[in-house]
């Protein structure tokens, strides 16, 4: 599965194909995405037809929309990973026309992270009403009464509308190398470390690399 | 002085009170719409109207609102609004240590909930790449089973219930009350239980659990029966769901819907078989699959669904080995940074996490996969062009449960 999965991708995954336990990650660029998850789709030998799920990341660094897909033909699930959006704009291409379901999901991705999924056409709030201005799971938005977590010097009222300019200027609270970003915030280089779990040291500075 | 004596008048006066009402309709600003989907769907056509069911509607299984696009009697299109139990639980685990994400997704799926506290106990153990103690996750596997029949009683009938029978709720919530007994005695818990734990479980099957499920498991099968006769014969119930809702095989991949409307399609995903977690290799059980793909086939897979559950039981009581019922793990629980996948089948399809872990002892991230979200989205496409009143049967066949879709 693994030598099939790089012959037919190439060098449109960033790595090669790696297995973590019982799912085999694969790591794309966002303007790879769409041509990648069609050949995982179309394709008479993998026929990953089934997405398990859709789901964005903020991994304080960069974003990530990761995508989980199942094939009657294999027991594994494939986890695709659009590395490397940019937290000020985070941009990937929908996948409603290759999955209407997708829909909801990137919706929710929408609502959560401000991810903007191009393509979909009704890309609105599922779950905050439509007057909200944050996006509440992305790492920059501070609960009020995280007392834990620090002085609190940090700390914005939650209905803060963030200006993008001023992201860069907020540290962002956590980070994770177990997210596996791999691409930089331009969604091209390969910023951040290499290998597909960095160095913990790269990332816990806090700090967005230039 | 003047003026408020001017205004007494006004008010007596009968013209006024007549065109006062019209100025404060007038006062509310028309909705601008956001997407192009929604200026699409609020565009109203030749003899078309708006009906809002809910956010409060029985039928909706939970506080939904969904705007109804109609023309007659016929659904021309419709616009679910959700979010009203949105609690930010994905954001909440964050921000408890991973035992306290336990109690935060146990209110998900509050019907089967035993199925969504088990998310954050796998994928910590995945994480951690632990062994589970063997008689931990046998009581796992009795613990789901039993909640699993609980759940699809209910379904049965909730069903019946939004299509007008009153009577197989009854059974329904009779089956589910000796369960929620049986768990009851095991968890101490009667809805939200609690009961995983990160390596294993809160505590071993006690003298009362046993003794309970033996005495029901001897009538259980018969009182199944029971219920699917009392179901299968109707026929005003027969033609409410056969040729319903048809979800072709197709359509439910697109939709990433899974469980027993996935199912009633011919794909046989199962978590449990396409992807094995516990114990569940170790069992002899079948996938039901049906073909039909209507309201009436999700109906019947339930029942089948719960006569192999009955078997899965069966099987564990007689396979459980001695042992304890925890691993042994420090209380302080620092997961080095990783990432991995869990899923679980749950009675209303694949409830799955994604969780990121980064070496604290809080989750970085814990996305949460509800296959009622999912099951819930082919609603608009399955009731476009039906009756106002087939909505309800649709609806109620797919079984959403609002407490995990709203997260």
């Amino acid at each position: 599965m693994l030598a099939t999965l790089d012959h037919r991708l190439g060098d449109r995954i960033v790595a090669p194909a790696e297995v973590m336990g019982d799912t085999i990650e694969l790591v794309v660029r966002p303007r790879d995405l769409t041509d990648v998850m069609r050949t995982l789709r179309d394709d008479g030998d993998l026929r990953f037809e089934l997405m398990a799920d859709l789901c964005g990341v903020d991994t304080g660094l960069t974003m990530q929309v990761v995508y989980h897909l199942w094939s009657p033909l294999s027991s594994d699930w494939v986890r695709v990973i659009a590395d490397g959006l940019s937290r000020d704009d985070p941009r990937v291409p929908s996948m409603v026309h290759l999955w209407p379901g997708a829909e909801w999901a990137e919706r929710e991705a929408y609502d959560m992270f401000g991810i903007e999924f191009e393509g979909n056409r009704d890309l609105r709030r599922i779950y905050m009403p439509p007057d909200y201005l944050s996006f509440p799971l992305r790492k920059d938005f501070a609960l009020a009464d995280d007392a834990s977590r620090g002085t609190g010097a940090g700390i914005r009222h939650q209905e803060h509308p963030i200006a993008p300019a001023e992201v860069r200027a907020q540290p962002v609270i956590r980070t994770s190398a177990g997210a596996g970003a791999m691409l930089g915030p331009d969604g091209e280089s390969l910023a951040v470390s290499a290998g597909a779990n960095p160095e913990p040291a790269a990332v816990e500075s806090g700090e967005e690399p230039a | 002085m003047t003026a408020d004596r001017e205004q007494i008048r006004s008010l007596d006066d009968p013209e006024v009170m007549v065109q006062t009402p019209a100025t404060i309709y007038d006062a509310i600003p028309p909705l601008t719409p956001r997407t192009e989907r929604e200026a699409e769907f609020y565009e109203l056509g030749d003899g078309e109207m708006f009906v809002n069911l809910g956010p409060q509607h029985p039928s909706t299984h939970g506080v939904l609102r969904v705007v109804l696009k109609i023309d007659g009697e016929k659904i021309v299109d419709l616009d679910p609004v959700m979010g009203y139990l949105h609690r930010g639980v994905e954001k909440i685990c964050e921000y408890g240590d991973w035992h306290h994400a336990i109690s935060n997704t146990d209110p998900l799926e509050y019907a089967a909930s035993m199925f969504s506290e088990a998310l954050p106990v796998l994928s910590a153990e995945r994480l951690l790449d632990l062994e589970v103690p063997r008689r931990a996750d046998y009581i796992r596997v009795l613990a789901w089973e039993l909640n699993r029949i609980s759940s699809h009683a209910l379904f049965i009938g909730w069903l019946a219930l939004d299509l007008g029978g009153l009577t197989p709720i009854l059974y329904g919530f009779a089956e589910r009350d000796e369960i929620v007994e049986m768990l009851a005695a095991l968890t101490g818990q009667k809805l939200l239980f609690n009961y995983m734990r990160i390596g294993g479980v809160n505590g071993d099957v006690n003298h009362e659990f046993l003794s309970r499920l033996g005495d029901w498991m001897g009538r259980a099968a018969v009182r199944i029966n029971d219920q699917a006769t009392l179901m299968n014969e109707n026929e005003i119930f027969v033609n409410r769901t056969k040729g319903l809702g048809v979800v072709d095989r197709e359509m439910a991949l697109q939709y990433h819907m899974s469980g027993p409307p996935l199912r009633a399609t011919g794909v046989p995903y199962d978590v449990r078989r396409a992807h094995p977690y516990s114990v569940y290799p170790e069992l002899e059980f079948d996938i039901p699959v049906r073909t039909d793909g209507d309201s009436y086939a999700r109906y019947l897979l339930h029942i089948d669904e719960i006569k192999q559950s009955l078997r899965i039981i069966d099987q564990v009581l007689h396979q459980m080995p001695d042992g304890p019922v925890m691993a042994k793990l420090p209380r302080l629980l620092r997961i080095p940074p990783n990432r991995a996948f869990a899923a679980i089948e749950s009675p209303r399809g694949q409830y799955a996490a994604y969780a990121v872990s980064d070496g604290s002892d809080q989750p970085f991230r814990f996305r949460i996969h509800d296959p009622s979200f999912f099951n819930l989205q082919a609603v608009g496409p399955l009731t476009r062009g039906e009756l106002l009143a087939d909505i309800m049967a649709i609806m109620a066949s797919l079984d959403p449960i609002m407490g995990g879709i709203d997260k």
